[in-house]
């Protein structure tokens, strides 16, 4: 099957939308967040219009209605993720999907002088936990270098990090560099030598099918809004020896047995984890977005927006003054071109692109360290993804080197 | 300040340079020439952790005093050009007032310049987190 990318963005209202001085919007800033399809709109405003209750609670048709959905989501979404639905808490995104980790597991099964070990190319959401967990138990957080001219992790200082590490931490692809860490390889080594470890999926999750079983890894963390479905919603799948060493973290409603004066006693498996009223559109949402996604076949959609990345990079390095941070045209990147201009001021060269309808980031992509390693306060970054097409790259590309004639 | 024009008097003739832009772009390009000319520069050896402005994606760095008139003053300098354009346009309209009336401006020229980045209410938004800074340091002068 190939890819009908026409058909595919006739599912995304917003793509045909102009902006207020008239252009087309070209989006892209996937990296950040995902465009919507209209079957996740419109599951998210059916639920608000025919079943919206509060679920796992009340004898009603619609609290059945609305527990069903959620339930049917989580075992659709589990599916997709290659486990059952005992391995999958639901969490607002990858961020709380790692502090749940942290607070849940760490915190229960850490004491000072334990180690965990994490890259410079993470993400804030899986640093300032750790950092946070340092501070509270006396844990030795460990950071794997880049190297800066391949722009991949150091390995040969990963193997000797993680010597005694309890807890390796890796991001699966970074949302700077695009670039796709050798997580098989990661895993294997942690494994052996007794460490568990966490995947920060954020970024590969829209790019390629994340099989948790298969993978190995004890946790991995997921954001619906990356991959098409809602914001707010999310997931840690957890493999079930591990979340049966998870003590509770968001304490309250739903994730207990039973309250008295004297104390409480919690809930099992992914129910300790799920605190108060469920967010259920985003749940319903993000199964929508799943199945929708199912349709296509993966390394399809990544052989395009690899196809487009890789274009879009050996381009702009023939254009005067820029410089691109990662290998995009590697096939394994995930379609992130991040890039400076040496006379043009990165927040400056946003804006001017923004005018020509372009939307791309700017700033530090919450990977302060990494920014750090590669000598720079921040990039743009042009990011792509499944409905992206190449008369955009190449309208992208134009309109850069008009800017660039003009303002540099 | 003069009727409901909430900036000072002084600064009609760059608010009308920026009107009579054809586009958008011929109003960055202007702006950017306003950064090159910046009445009151922070060179980048007196930037430092006291005097710059957070903000999520440029460096933008002030300092407000009173000069020898009692007229407040403020000098400064931003790595984005937008940013210093205007802050120059900020300086023009500031330079030589009385502080007490710096504190009460608000920031409704960039919107009549038609600079649409300047309106965004983003945490990153480097003109507002500065032009902030400038009327919180000129009610300190008071």
């Amino acid at each position: 099957m190939t890819l009908d990318i026409e058909a595919i963005r006739a599912d995304f209202p917003i793509l045909a939308r102009t902006l207020p001085n008239g252009k087309r919007l070209v989006y892209f800033d996937n990296a950040a967040t995902s465009q919507k399809p209209q079957c996740v709109i419109d599951a998210m405003s059916e639920y608000y219009e025919h079943y919206n209750s509060n679920a796992h609670r009340a004898n009603h048709t619609l609290a059945d209605e609305a527990t069903t959905a959620l339930e049917g989501a989580r075992n659709r979404i589990s599916s997709y993720f290659g486990t059952s639905p005992d391995q999958m808490i639901y969490t607002s995104g990858a961020t709380e999907a790692i502090n749940l980790a942290a607070y849940a597991w760490a915190r229960e099964n850490l004491s000072e002088g334990d180690v965990v070990v994490l890259t410079e190319m993470e993400h804030h959401a899986d640093i300032v936990p750790w950092q946070q967990m340092s501070i509270d138990k006396g844990i030795e957080v460990r950071y794997v270098p880049i190297d800066t001219e391949s722009f991949t992790l150091d390995m040969n200082a990963f193997e000797v990090a993680i010597e005694g590490a309890s807890l390796v931490c890796v991001v699966h692809t970074s949302n700077v560099l695009g670039v796709r860490n050798p997580i098989e390889k990661i895993i294997e080594m942690s494994h052996a030598t007794g460490a568990r470890v966490l995947i920060d999926c954020a970024q590969g999750a829209p790019h390629e099918r994340i099989d948790f079983d298969s993978l190995g890894a004890d946790f991995v963390a997921i954001s619906a809004h990356k991959m098409a479905g809602p914001t707010g919603i999310g997931c840690l799948l957890v493999r079930v020896d591990a979340m049966a060493e998870m003590g509770p973290f968001m304490t309250g409603g739903s994730m207990i047995k039973r309250v008295s004066t004297e104390g409480s006693t919690f809930q099992e498996g992914h129910a300790m984890f799920e605190t108060g009223t469920p967010r259920l559109a985003e749940a319903i949402g993000w199964g929508a977005a799943v199945e929708w996604l199912d349709q296509f076949d993966m390394s399809e959609v990544h052989e395009h927006i690899n196809d487009i990345a890789s274009w879009t990079a050996s381009r702009m390095r023939e254009i005067p003054g820029i410089r691109i941070y990662g290998d995009p045209e590697r096939e394994d990147s995930s379609g992130a071109v991040s890039f400076l201009h040496e006379d043009i001021q990165s927040q400056d060269l946003a804006l001017l692109l923004d005018e020509g309808g372009f939307a791309v980031r700017t700033g530090h992509h919450c990977a302060q360290p990494l920014m750090d390693a590669l000598g720079v306060p921040s990039t743009n970054r042009a990011s792509f993804w499944i409905y992206n097409t190449m008369g955009e790259a190449e309208s992208f590309v134009q309109y850069l080197e008009e800017i660039i004639d003009r303002f540099a | 300040m003069v009727g409901s024009r909430r900036w000072p008097e002084h600064l009609d003739a760059v608010v009308e340079e920026f009107q009579a832009c054809f586009d958008a772009m011929e109003r960055y390009e202007l702006l950017f020439s306003y950064a090159k000319r910046h009445p009151s520069p922070l060179p980048q050896e007196e930037w430092d952790d006291d005097n710059q402005v957070h903000g999520c994606q440029s460096r933008a760095h002030v300092i407000c005093s009173v000069d020898e008139n009692g007229g407040f003053l403020l000098r400064g300098g931003a790595d984005a050009q937008i940013v210093q354009g205007l802050m120059a346009v900020t300086a023009i309209a500031v330079n030589g007032m009385d502080p007490a009336d710096v504190a009460g401006m608000e920031p409704d020229y960039a919107e009549e310049m038609g600079i649409r980045s300047s309106l965004t209410p983003s945490r990153a938004n480097g003109f507002l987190n500065m032009f902030k800074r400038v009327t919180e340091e000129a009610a300190l002068l008071l």
